[in-house]
């Protein structure tokens, strides 16, 4: 038997002792991390019911931003130059539509402006499914006015384009001002909700992860008040304690925001298919969003602090309802 | 060493457990204390690990005024005690080596040592070849010895026992009790709570007698017949 220690005075420690308890704390937590590790192993079960349930809940805000990205990128493919279309009125010749586009050249908020024809337009509109008898009917007679395509300067913000609008309308010849750009801003207003629901969205399912993660601690914690007791009997302080239940909250959260990750990355790959076509159908112009690789990294890391704070908020006051 | 200097417990509902108790075990020294079922004994012990705090008096542990001891410093003091309960406590779902190492291990001692450690306690207590099991595999001498070896195993200067042998075969009891006097030998103050007094006698070390909480007699060693 080893020699018994003699009376302890409660003395500074030194810069040994300090190490020494450094490296006991240090060993405590790796002790920990494997031994949490290690009862999450005990019960698969229920661990994988616990993970998948975190997974599910942080992979949907994922799946919305997802789609917000892919919906915000097609916008802005589709919209990136959204032209003004000038209709001229019926008693309007080609002398007054290039003369009305020379003056319009000038602007400083314009880049370029186009003159259609109504034989132009006629024949547009001959393409167009269903319009092709239509345009037969007319024989010689061509009902369509001449019309300018505006191109605003890029960079151009809403108000300065709708500026732009207001000034082509008060032109004399001017019959109709049609801003293909307005459902860009439409469609960027709605986005702008979108995001903020997928913040809020991410917040509450944030907050339910914490509470699973909360609530499954605090069943492990009931279910190991003698082994809690016992700690507590040989000297373990409430740190000590309460470390493995922290490391198992920092399991839980890593591994549902893995698998979180993992099912946006399953949903990317679905949706991959029926985007390419998308993009078949526009030419190849579009460049569709995906997830960008720190945030497939930074959900698991974000949702391992998450389950750490739930269990560490459950896990003070389980304690103190154990001792 | 331990010092109780006229220690009166009083539970809520006030049921007085201990009542001006005053009695001193010399560091090193090995003592019973005995009475009846409700004497007190346990309730002694639980004061000396702060798992009660005494209504009135002083109590000194190993150089320590436990009146001084707050919160935040019962850890420390209960690892420089060896706890041994007639129940064993051992975590069924830890082996007999990761029951022995617990105290180590909140120690914060690294694992080589702990290791020699663990293993010199297990074969003190002649349980080094169990080392691998479930306690649940063992008899219940043999948990009983575990949880002495991990009571001994971070050398404590203080070594406490609440009915160590309440669930054993005389020969088994007798057997525990001697390494009790062995760490004794070795200068660890021993303090064991028992109601079985042909044990008691047959150990020949210092009795006290508690009756309703209070101490009714203080016999020495060599008075034990």
């Amino acid at each position: 038997m080893n020699a018994p220690a003699v009376a302890e005075k409660p003395v500074p420690r030194s810069g040994r002792s300090q190490h020494r308890h450094f490296a006991g704390w240090r060993e405590h937590h790796g002790w920990s991390a494997a031994a949490s590790l290690r009862r999450l192993g005990r019960r698969p079960l229920g661990t994988l019911m616990t993970v998948a349930v975190l997974g599910l809940a942080l992979a949907l805000p994922l799946a919305f931003y997802l789609l917000l990205a892919n919906v915000q990128s097609m916008g802005g493919a589709l919209g990136r130059n959204p032209a003004i279309s000038v209709f001229l009125k019926a008693d309007q010749a080609g002398a007054q539509a290039n003369l009305l586009a020379g003056e319009l050249r000038g602007r400083p908020d314009i880049a370029s402006v186009a003159v259609r024809t109504p034989q132009q337009g006629l024949d547009e509109l001959a393409t167009l499914q269903g319009f092709s008898g239509a345009v037969h009917a007319l024989d010689d007679a061509n009902p369509l006015p001449w019309v300018l395509v505006v191109q605003p300067k890029a960079g151009l913000d809403a108000a300065a384009v709708d500026q732009l609008v207001e000034a082509l309308h008060g032109e004399r010849a001017v019959d109709l001002v049609q801003d293909s750009g307005q459902w860009r801003q439409r469609l960027d207003a709605l986005l702008d909700v979108g995001h903020r629901v997928v913040l809020v969205l991410a917040g509450l399912l944030a907050l339910a992860a914490l509470l699973v993660v909360g609530n499954t601690v605090r069943t492990d914690i009931a279910g190991r008040s003698e082994e809690i007791g016992v700690l507590l009997l040989l000297g373990a302080s409430r740190a000590f304690v309460r470390r493995p239940y922290l490391y198992a909250g920092v399991w839980y959260g890593l591994f549902g925001g893995m698998l979180a990750s993992l099912l946006a990355l399953a949903i990317e790959l679905a949706l991959a298919g029926p985007a390419a076509e998308l993009d078949r159908a526009y030419g190849g112009s579009l460049t569709l969003g995906a997830l960008p690789w720190w945030l497939l990294l930074a959900v698991p890391l974000a949702a391992a602090v998450l389950g750490w704070i739930g269990a560490r908020l459950v896990s003070a006051r389980q304690l103190r309802k154990a001792l | 060493m331990i010092r109780f200097d006229q220690v009166s417990k009083r539970y809520e509902g006030g049921h007085e457990a201990l009542s001006q108790l005053s009695f001193e075990v010399a560091a090193g020294e090995m003592a019973f204390v005995t009475g009846h079922s409700g004497a007190g004994k346990s309730t002694l012990l639980k004061l000396i690990a702060l798992i009660e705090r005494p209504s009135h008096g002083q109590i000194v542990v190993d150089g320590q005024a436990l009146a001084k001891v707050g919160r935040g410093g019962i850890p420390k003091l209960r690892r420089r005690l060896g706890m041994v309960f007639q129940d064993h406590r051992l975590l069924m779902d830890r082996t007999v080596f990761a029951n022995v190492e617990l105290p180590l291990l909140i120690g914060g001692i690294a694992p080589a040592e702990r290791s020699r450690r663990v293993r010199a306690a297990l074969e003190k207590v002649g349980l080094l070849s169990y080392e691998r099991q479930l306690p649940d595999s063992l008899s219940t001498g043999e948990q009983q010895r575990v949880g002495i070896a991990r009571a001994i195993v971070a050398r404590p200067a203080v070594l406490i026992a609440d009915e160590p042998t309440g669930n054993l075969d005389p020969q088994l009891a007798v057997e525990i009790m001697g390494l009790f006097a062995e760490f004794q030998d070795i200068g660890t103050t021993v303090l064991v709570a028992s109601h079985d007094l042909p044990l008691i006698k047959r150990m020949k070390k210092r009795v006290v007698v508690l009756d309703h909480g209070r101490l009714v007699a203080d016999i020495p060693a060599e008075e034990v017949l």
